[in-house]
């Protein structure tokens, strides 16, 4: 009946704006169908004008500048793709790639599982104070990034860090961790999985509620234990899920920053860069070296190459947790 | 009586008198009531100076003396990271035109080679005339030692800067832990056994040879940290990474300087002699090891006496300062600066010069000395019997005003240039590689240092 009478009223068959049965008790629809049509836009205008300055506008420039020798406080001097040249020939790019892919890894994999697992646990319906929990599992996540870097820093300092006393009592001899390769990304690993693993594991739980009970009914019949029913219907139904979280880690983990640069106290990731990602390698070409044209190409790389392992993540995934053949 | 009972004729007589009481009150000396604690910004009583500063360059008792001298100014002091104050906050401000800057900023020495090239940047303190006796920055330039002064002033002569304290470059030992060793370990003895770099090194390996086995798995060191004299050495030569005589100013020689090669093999040696413990400094490592006796040996700037008495009290009367080998350092130490504004913004010039060199004259070089141990940069005070004569008890009443005066007035302005600390980091991360083990061949890391270097410019 509403449908006819909103035709009448308007002189017009229904747009796709309109809902097809407007609520009853709105008097007046036509101002919520207006409100939707026209308003939306201004209403939606904050975001695209914060985004226009400080978001598309900064990229624009940074690409614009990449094609220069750029000193901010002195003179601008166009030479071509000159930077990207150099980049792909710089030994300290290569480095921080491959320790930012390794402290990625090293990072990504922990947190995905041990955040399925938890939220596997606070899945279950015989869990006791599950609000607590849940609550809980956000803490670090809300915890200021340098104070996390700073704990931890301590926590693996080489001669009276927390972790290397534990070590030193099982008898094992002292890991510098701050000062080796491996170590250091293991260090960083860990701040990173400490404080996203607990959000995540709210993502994957919110996606396992969403599961029909019915499919966890049907395989219990078929005779499938608890760990069958995780195999195959649980991970199965989180491929999407997973997806956006290690296409999000994945943005994340190739940008980290403020742990490196804590850990190290400097912009060069390391006395000898063994933990200079490549965020700080950018962070380090503009306000080290003050080129500010090299610190643009290396920005653009890493858009280059957030794009690239975002897909090879994407196909990965698809056929990893393909329909559970 | 009250105001209904008033004629209008002499409400208004009332409201003169008023005003003219105030007129009266604001040229008379006895008026100190002016209170500016709480201004955030300039009023008609008040003005806001901003300061950006980090560590311990602006010390509080001064600012406290400053408000009762001037309770007119009200000193807005901004303390932050020095990279974010020196290294992203003034260029960015200054790439804006100076926007967002401050009336005052502290620049340390590691930045200002950097700095110096672009004058362009902060007010030409030559331009400038205090309140009290009009004086420019070329009034007061002899009163500061003539390298610090150097590190102010622009390459294109422009006075930038005035010099706070200077760092000074010693040595701090643990007598005590010297002594159990069987080594010299009286200041004296100490400063002629270690007369040269090779000697230090000597002096470590015979340090080590006594440290027991259980102590060497603790990382039980002689020094700190050996790559802390690749610094030192540099600033003993006449030039670092440019050549600075005559019409070559600016000219870039790194790659054939041999002091360059010196300092960096020597450090190399020092670590391969296995005589420091590797541990960064300023790391909680190097804060708690500090009073554990985990080095006896740390190279030393005066400031850092307060730093190693704030970490380490129960040390007390247990470490001494002997001459640093090869004679004379530096480390550390700012210049207080004034950024260029941007037009429109609250500018204070006057104020900001009139308080530079207030905070600055020996007088209250010499005040921030006793009580916080920070250096003068002004030669005057070093034939001050306060200062000469001062036994510093936790430092086994070693006469540190004197060690460090001495020091101080071996140095000779070098210069720096803009690309100074690119370099210098890319030297260090060279040491570096060596030092923690990832680089056997240190031709190679040298090789690597100077490649990494070339890409600064």
């Amino acid at each position: 009946m509403s449908q006819t009478a909103v035709s009448r009223k308007t002189n017009k068959p229904a747009s796709p704006w309109k809902p097809a049965k407007p609520p009853k008790k709105l008097n007046n629809p036509g101002a919520v169908l207006s409100l939707n049509g026209k308003w939306g836009y201004l209403f939606t205008a904050p975001f695209f004008v914060m985004f226009l300055i400080f978001g598309l506008a900064p990229i624009i420039y940074s690409v614009y500048i990449a094609f220069f020798n750029w000193d901010a406080l002195g003179t601008q001097e166009f030479i071509g793709i000159q930077n990207f040249v150099e980049l792909v020939a710089d030994d300290r790019f290569w480095n921080a790639l491959m320790n930012t892919i390794d402290i990625w890894l090293l990072s990504t994999i922990p947190m995905l599982i041990l955040s399925i697992g938890l939220a596997a646990i606070l899945h279950n319906p015989n869990l006791r104070g599950s609000t607590f929990w849940r609550t809980i599992l956000l803490v670090p996540n809300i915890t200021s990034v340098l104070a996390i870097a700073i704990v931890f820093g301590q926590l693996f300092g080489r001669d009276f860090g927390m972790v290397n006393l534990v070590i030193g009592a099982l008898g094992f001899e002292h890991i510098d961790f701050i000062q080796g390769t491996t170590s250091s990304h293991v260090a960083i690993a860990t701040m990173i999985v400490w404080r996203w693993t607990g959000y995540n594991a709210l993502i994957f739980l919110a996606a396992m509620l969403a599961i029909p009970g019915e499919l966890y009914e049907s395989a219990s019949l078929d005779g499938a234990n608890k760990w069958k029913q995780f195999r195959y219907v649980t991970l199965p139904s989180l491929r999407n899920t997973i997806t956006f979280v290690l296409i999000v880690g994945t943005i994340g983990g190739l940008q980290v920053f403020a742990e490196p640069l804590i850990l190290g106290g400097s912009y060069n990731g390391g006395d000898s860069g063994q933990f200079s990602t490549l965020t700080l390698f950018l962070f380090d070409q503009a306000f080290v070296a003050y080129k500010w044209g090299y610190a643009a190409a290396v920005g653009i790389m890493i858009t280059v190459i957030v794009a690239i392992v975002s897909f090879i993540n994407f196909v990965i995934t698809r056929r990893l947790a393909g329909d559970g053949k | 009586m009250s105001f209904k009972m008033l004629s209008l004729k002499s409400t208004a007589l009332f409201s003169a008198a008023l005003l003219s009481i105030g007129a009266l009150g604001a040229i008379s000396p006895a008026q100190a009531v002016v209170d500016c604690t709480n201004a955030t910004a300039d009023t008609d009583t008040c003005t806001v100076l901003t300061i950006n500063t980090f560590g311990d360059v602006i010390e509080p008792a001064l600012v406290s003396d400053y408000k009762r001298l001037h309770p007119e100014i009200k000193l807005s002091i901004k303390k932050s990271d020095l990279d974010a104050l020196n290294g992203t906050g003034l260029y960015t401000q200054c790439a804006a035109g100076g926007a967002g800057s401050p009336d005052i900023a502290a620049v340390e020495i590691s930045y200002s080679g950097f700095w110096r090239s672009y004058p362009q940047c902060f007010i030409d303190m030559r331009t400038l005339h205090t309140t009290v006796g009009n004086k420019t920055a070329n009034d007061i330039k002899k009163d500061y030692l003539a390298w610090r002064w150097d590190q102010g002033v622009g390459y294109n002569d422009n006075v930038i800067g005035v010099p706070t304290d200077v760092g000074g470059l010693e040595v701090a030992y643990r007598w005590d832990l010297f002594k159990a060793k069987g080594l010299p370990y009286k200041r004296d003895d100490v400063s002629k056994a270690w007369s040269t770099w090779p000697k230090f090194i000597e002096f470590g390996k015979k340090y080590m040879a006594k440290v027991s086995p259980a102590d060497k798995k603790k990382n039980v060191g002689f020094m700190d940290n050996a790559a802390t004299i690749y610094a030192a050495i540099m600033n003993q030569g006449t030039m670092k990474y440019y050549k600075n005589n005559g019409t070559d100013a600016g000219q870039l020689v790194y790659k054939t300087n041999p002091q360059v090669k010196l300092a960096f093999n020597t450090t190399i040696d020092a670590a391969k002699a296995g005589i420091g413990t590797r541990i960064g400094q300023f790391s909680s490592d190097w804060n708690v090891g500090m009073s554990k006796g985990t080095f006896a040996v740390m190279l030393s700037p005066a400031w850092m006496m307060d730093y190693i008495k704030g970490q380490a009290p129960t040390t007390n009367g247990k470490w001494d300062i002997a001459d640093i080998p090869g004679g004379g350092g530096n480390q550390g130490g700012s210049q207080l600066t004034m950024p260029i504004k941007k037009a429109g913004m609250p500018n204070h010039k006057q104020q900001a010069w009139d308080f530079i060199t207030w905070y600055l004259a020996p007088d209250q070089q010499l005040k921030v000395f006793q009580i916080y141990g920070l250096f003068p940069s002004t030669p005057s005070l070093y034939k001050d019997s306060d200062l000469v004569g001062f036994k510093d008890p936790f430092f086994n009443k070693a006469p540190t005003g004197a060690i460090y005066a001495d020091g101080v007035k071996k140095l000779k302005p070098i210069f720096e240039g803009k690309l100074q600390r690119c370099i210098d980091m890319a030297m260090g991360s060279a040491l570096s590689l060596v030092i923690n083990g990832k680089e056997k061949v240190s031709t190679k890391a040298f090789a690597k240092g100077l490649s990494d270097a070339d890409k600064c410019k």
